[in-house]
């Protein structure tokens, strides 16, 4: 459903073409930026938390192979069926067996990452079963055949008359109508007979208790709860770096997460599941699908701390300007930029580069992961891998060399210099410098070197 | 070899060096001057509301106050005990099925903890088999004992159990979703409306 | 104390107005300033494209321009941070790069931190309405403002060594600290977003009544300046030397 051929800066020239939707996007993202500050300004333990999350992660990570086997061992005796899937291909193989075992003919499924990760949907829809994503923003790009632009706000790509044309002809709502209100329970009305008619619910998870083998889902919407309260299979899928030590540290990751996704103190259903409900089963699928391979990775290690939180999207300037839709990987922003590089450096390699390293989502990151850092550490494997442009390649190496040799390097200074303001501005109008709307630099006669040259000459003499 | 083998097999080869587990009750955390102000401001920013009943009166009466419509619809009371007012109740806590539960208009169910911070409240309750209840209502009571209130969800955890099936959520206000031009709506896919009474 | 300049490869070619204005600087506070002339590049061009063996020469010819001084001066936030706190892992593992490095101070920071500066050499007047632009590197890896992510007390060095100035004022912008989108070699993969962030970053600098952008990295200015240019607006971008002695105008 995603395209790996994207590259960064081609689709965000393409999205930019459209300035003010562009510029709108930008402030509704900014906006959800403000709210976690507000949120994060209000509790004056806000960095001692961050510290907090970080060290409980990194802890739980050295520790991985020991708590995984805890939460495993703990969530079978509470009844519960616990699968292993090395990858993708496993986990929709397993989670298709669950299902055709039970003669499954309707899925409703909460917001998962990681079963578009696996790609799962399209999976279960060629062996017959019909998918139904039951969160808002989920649904909507399921309906449009497109993929979340957002790990948190699926649909922020979108303006509401989209949504109000999409869902005229999928729902048949009033023609012209697009309050998000009308929109929202012309959705909520849809959903309810899905949900009261599948036969499985499946959902991801933001956290799984290690101490008591259970899994945490958090929601605002209530469609994980509903989702696997009706049906008689429930099946959970997640990733094995959302293992916390104990339940209190719940106590310190639910303060962090709403706060920093959507600057909420909390989100309305923070739902713990140790236990099918009557009379039903329930499922887990622990996913590795490269996961444990990073974890080797002592510069890439720290991104399997992520809670997918969506806040580096929030406060990248690039994120906010380019949209979800410009990257490659099905995570987008900072964190989806290190991701998706390890997980293919040659098809993902542009989006190493779509960052001014400026820093501003390591900052918000709650369990502070270093992701301007590991970004740049992306493009080094990316310029090892010959997966740079060759041209940029030459350039950089050129540039290189010239730093160890200061005549050669002050030489191709002057040249840039003294060239310039020679060349009509009109044969420079398609550099990627001009391009867009940048005026050429007044050029000085003399560089700061030339000018101390002739001052220390003008010593000796 | 298992999948479940492999892949801790691996994870146990690139194991980072070890770290230790912080102690998360060191630090001071923010302590409200008057949690119960707290919790009742922020409730109302959440699609929620919280009243209060003193001895005497009713649950169900306090929700009728504040919902003047209440009783047009099924209402489900899971209370017990004195002021839950069940003589003026449709009884019907154990249903068969789930999804009996969709018509229900009002859900009246025990919440046993009430956070400051987020204005969320811990429900899990033994007398519920069937947990889709807080979910297919349409509007939610939370009634809550006035002292069991916490500052922070640190207090919290030290605080809950899970009584039903393995289930337990913090729940605070109503259902909600933003996922349409970032505008605020009340009302996904739970209940529409929320209400903790304190008792 | 023997004072070394380091002026990054653009400042020297475009900006030797700024590089003037920091030798004058210092030169002011009565310090004798050497500028080595075998200096190049502190290789953050190479790390950010990936090219960790590149960088790791420059880095080697850095230091061994650079050894022997007391300090180390350079008027540009992102050279220092890629010296101090960036540069690759070899060079930080070699104690004669760690030496130099440590040693390495953005102008601002030393004249507050080393100096503990309370006046301007000379007096200085600049009657204008001025917008501060935090560059990233400067503000998260230098500590030049409290960054507007983290909840810690504010402090902004910009603006507290600009009320050494007469007659300025001294606004901040709207998203305080937004990066402007020149990110070195991102102004050239990433023209469109680039441009974008800068066109938004100039409004919101616009939008405070100023007719200045003042920060302490001439990249970031280079980049803001070009896009005030061709918008034909009169907003300019200074560098912070500039108005510290008397030549922004």
């Amino acid at each position: 459903m995603h395209d790996d051929d994207i590259k960064h800066p081609q689709a965000a020239a393409e999205f930019l073409q459209d300035r003010p939707h562009a510029r709108w996007h930008d402030s509704a993202v900014w906006w959800v930026r403000k709210k976690r500050d507000a949120q994060a300004e209000k509790l004056p333990e806000w960095e001692q938390l961050r510290a907090l999350a970080d060290q409980i992660k990194a802890h739980t990570l050295s520790r991985l192979d020991e708590y995984l086997a805890e939460f495993a061992n703990k969530a079978k005796s509470n009844g519960v069926t616990v699968h292993f899937a090395q990858d993708a291909q496993e986990h929709n193989t397993i989670v298709h067996g669950i299902l055709a075992a039970a003669h499954v003919k309707k899925l409703v499924k909460s917001k998962s990452m990681l079963t578009e990760e696996c790609g799962l949907n399209p999976y279960l829809e060629a062996r017959g079963i019909e998918v139904i994503d039951t969160d808002l923003g989920e649904r909507i790009v399921q309906l449009r055949h497109e993929r979340p632009s957002h790990i948190v706000m699926p649909a922020i790509h979108l303006k509401k008359e989209q949504i109000g044309e999409l869902f005229e002809k999928e729902m048949g709502t009033e023609h012209g109508n697009s309050d998000p209100t009308y929109l929202t329970h012309a959705a909520r009305a849809n959903l309810r007979e899905h949900f009261l008619t599948a036969d499985a619910g499946m959902t991801g998870v933001n956290f799984a208790i290690a101490e008591t083998g259970g899994v945490v889902v958090c929601t605002n919407e209530g469609n994980a709860d509903l989702g696997v309260s009706l049906p008689p299979i429930h099946i959970s899928s997640m990733g094995i770096e959302k293992i916390i030590p104990k339940m209190e540290h719940l106590g310190i990751f639910t303060r962090l997460l709403a706060r920093s996704a959507i600057g909420s103190p909390i989100t309305t259903y923070t739902s713990h599941f140790h236990q099918a409900r009557q009379g039903g089963e329930m499922h887990i699928v622990i996913v590795d699908n490269g996961r444990s391979a990073i974890l080797g990775s002592s510069e890439f290690r720290k991104s399997l701390q992520c809670i997918r939180c969506g806040a580096c999207m929030n406060t990248c300037p690039v994120y906010r300007r380019s949209s979800g839709m410009s990257y490659s990987y099905i995570i987008p922003g900072p964190i989806g930029s290190t991701l998706g590089p390890s997980r293919d450096i040659k098809k993902h390699a542009s989006m190493a580069f779509a960052c001014t390293t400026c820093g501003s989502c390591s900052n918000v990151c709650p369990v502070k992961i270093n992701l301007h850092e590991q970004l740049v550490g992306q493009r080094a494997k990316a310029f090892d891998a010959n997966a740079v442009p060759r041209l940029k390649k030459w350039a950089i190496q050129t540039a290189g060399f010239m730093m160890k040799h200061p005549a050669l390097f002050d030489f191709a200074g002057k040249v840039q210099r003294t060239i310039i303001p020679i060349v009509p501005e009109a044969l420079l109008k398609n550099s990627a410098w001009h391009k867009y709307g940048r005026a050429t630099p007044d050029m000085p006669k003399d560089s700061f070197k030339d000018i101390m040259r002739k001052r220390v000459q003008g010593d000796k003499k | 070899m298992s999948s479940r083998e492999q892949i801790l097999n691996t994870i146990r080869a690139n194991r980072p060096a070890p770290v230790e587990l912080p102690d998360i009750h060191a630090p001071v955390f923010v302590h409200y001057d008057d949690p119960h102000q707290q919790f009742s401001t922020l409730v109302e920013t959440l699609g929620g509301c919280a009243v209060y009943v003193n001895e005497g009166q009713s649950v169900l009466d306090a929700v009728k106050a504040h919902w003047p419509d209440a009783g047009q619809g099924r209402i489900v009371n899971l209370l017990e005990g004195n002021n839950a007012g069940q003589s003026h109740t449709e009884l019907q806590a154990q249903s068969q099925s789930p999804h009996d539960h969709q018509n229900v208009d009002i859900a009246i169910v025990a919440g046993q903890l009430a956070v400051a911070e987020n204005a969320s409240v811990w429900v899990s309750n033994a007398n519920l088999d069937c947990r889709s209840l807080y979910f297919l209502c349409q509007r939610l009571v939370m009634v809550v004992p006035r002292e069991r209130m916490v500052h922070t969800m640190r207090d919290a955890y030290a605080q809950i159990k899970i009584e039903e099936r393995g289930f337990g959520s913090f729940i605070a206000g109503s259902s909600r979703t933003a996922d349409i031009e970032q505008s605020l709506v009340m009302g996904a896919h739970g209940a529409m409306a929320a209400l903790v009474v304190f008792v | 104390m023997k004072v070394a300049l380091f002026i990054s490869c653009y400042v020297n070619e475009l900006y030797p107005d700024v590089a003037m204005a920091s030798l004058e600087l210092l030169e002011g506070y009565g310090i004798e300033v050497e500028y080595p002339l075998a200096q190049t590049c502190c290789g953050q061009p190479l790390v950010n494209n990936g090219d960790l063996k590149g960088a790791c020469q420059a880095e080697a010819h850095f230091a061994n321009v650079f050894k022997g001084y007391d300090y180390i001066v350079a008027p540009s936030g992102s050279c220092v941070a890629h010296i101090k706190k960036y540069a690759t892992k070899a060079s930080k593992l070699d104690p004669n790069y760690v030496a130099v490095a440590v040693k390495t101070y953005e102008i601002i920071e030393f004249l507050q931190e080393v100096l503990n500066v309370t006046r301007l050499p000379k007096a200085v007047s600049f009657p204008h309405t001025v917008s501060i632009h935090q560059s990233c590197h400067g503000l998260r890896a230098l500590h030049h403002a409290m960054p507007s992510e983290l909840q810690l007390p504010y402090h902004s060095r910009l603006a507290s060594i600009l009320t050494l100035v007469d007659g300025i004022v001294v606004k901040t912008p709207e998203r305080v600290d937004e990066c402007c989108g020149f990110g070195g070699t991102f102004c050239m993969d990433e023209p469109a977003v680039s441009v974008a962030m800068g066109q938004d970053r100039v409004a919101q600098h616009q939008a405070t009544g100023a007719t200045y952008i003042v920060g302490a990295d001439s990249s970031c200015l280079m980049h803001m300046g070009a896009i005030a240019k061709a918008q034909n607006t009169p907003m300019r971008a200074r560098h912070i030397v500039e108005i510290l002695t008397g030549r922004g105008e």
